[in-house]
Formats: C-alpha cells, structure tokens, sequence
C-alpha cells in the first residue's frame, strides 16, 4: 500500500497516481510529518496549514 | 475555541493512532478537530480537541495509546512543527551523524558537504578503509554530535 503526498496541496493518497484532493500527478514517496483533519472549520491548524478540506496531509513534501 | 493535549503512544506508531482516532472521532461524532504527528515528536500525538472529555473519548480502548500527558498545550508550541525546517538546514559540515535508512543504514559517518537546494548531504562513512564520499538524503541520517563551533 504506497502512501503518496501531493506536492501541490500535500494531501496523502493511498494506491493512486492522481491527488484525490486537487487532481496533480506530482505525487511523491518523499514526505514527513503526519496531520489528520477531522474539522477544518474549527481547527487551528487547518487554519494555519491552509487547508479546507478533512483528510491526511503530510507537513512536509520532498 | 480549541484546546491541544499530548496523548503518549507506543513509538513508531504515531499514524496508527492518529488514524484510529480519527475513525473515533467520526463515529461518536467527538468535538476533536485534528491529529498532529510530527516526524520529530517520537512516541507522541497531539490532539486538537474542544475539551478534554472529548479526547479521552477517542482513545477509550484504542492499541498503542499509552496515556495522556497532564496540562495543556498553547498552540505558540506546536506552531513550529507546522512549518518544518528542511532536514538539511540543520545539519553542518563536520556534523557526525548515524545513517538511519537504505543501504548503510546503521553506519556512522561525518558530514562532508551539504546541499540545502536538493536537501542532501554528502558523508565519509567512518567505517570505511577508503574514503569514499557517498550522498544520502538529509532526512535518511540522524545528527549524533555537532561540530564545535569555534
């Protein structure tokens, strides 16, 4: 099960050369760090990080 | 407003968790907003949760939990973790570090060069009859002792 980030918007995808997230094909295997957002509305975080839709998102790419 | 709180759990485990706490989260319909796991925080979660209850919720009878940290955390602490530095701008020339994956996984070596840009470093394995120069990914190596800045 490859774990794959999309360099564009960081979104982890699982088993798919296409970002589930913005559509990209620049995924890579090379990524650290590991955020979860369950509520992008509320959480502090998702504010910070920029990010609107719930999902995985690595916090650093490449 | 948000509150965050550090759960321990079993090292190298840390993405279990934070998944299975998201499907908690999910499905008791929790008032925990985001799950951080940073690669420099071994052995630890952060939750971001509405109150405290919230949190022990989502982790009642989860595997590799192994408690939580007493107090708060202020978000001015974690906020560096959201904007990590690359591997190599942490690393000097001369720096010994312990390679921790591929080939020479386990090796010590010294720091030779770094390249920032490409996020490398190039290392002399300590081990080695002849010196040979080898480049590995800032992120594959583990700094044991920093060069003595003069």
């Amino acid at each position: 099960m490859a774990e794959l980030a999309c360099k564009n918007c960081r979104f982890i995808n699982v088993d798919t050369n296409i970002c589930r997230n913005c559509g990209s094909t620049d995924l890579t295997k090379e990524w650290y760090g590991y955020v979860v957002i369950v509520d992008p509305e509320k959480s502090e975080i998702a504010k910070r990080l920029e990010i609107k839709i719930p999902g995985k998102y690595a916090l650093r790419v490449g | 407003m948000s509150r965050f709180f550090a759960v321990k759990t079993t090292a190298n485990q840390e993405r279990v968790v934070a998944n299975l706490m998201d499907m908690a989260a999910r499905k008791h319909n929790l008032k925990v907003y985001s799950i951080l796991a940073p690669k420099e925080l071994k052995g630890y979660i952060i939750v971001e949760a509405e109150t405290p209850d919230d949190l022990l919720k989502a982790i009642r009878g989860l595997p590799h939990v192994k408690g939580v940290v007493k107090g708060e955390i202020s978000f001015s602490e974690i906020e560096h973790f959201l904007t990590p530095k690359k591997a190599a701008e942490q690393i000097r020339e001369g720096d010994k570090v312990e390679i921790v994956s591929g080939p020479f996984k386990g090796e010590m070596a010294i720091v030779k060069r770094v390249d920032e840009a490409k996020n490398e470093i190039t290392v002399e394995l300590l081990e080695a009859v002849v010196p040979i120069p080898v480049t590995v990914k800032a992120d594959h190596v583990r700094v044991i002792d920093k060069k003595e800045e003069v």
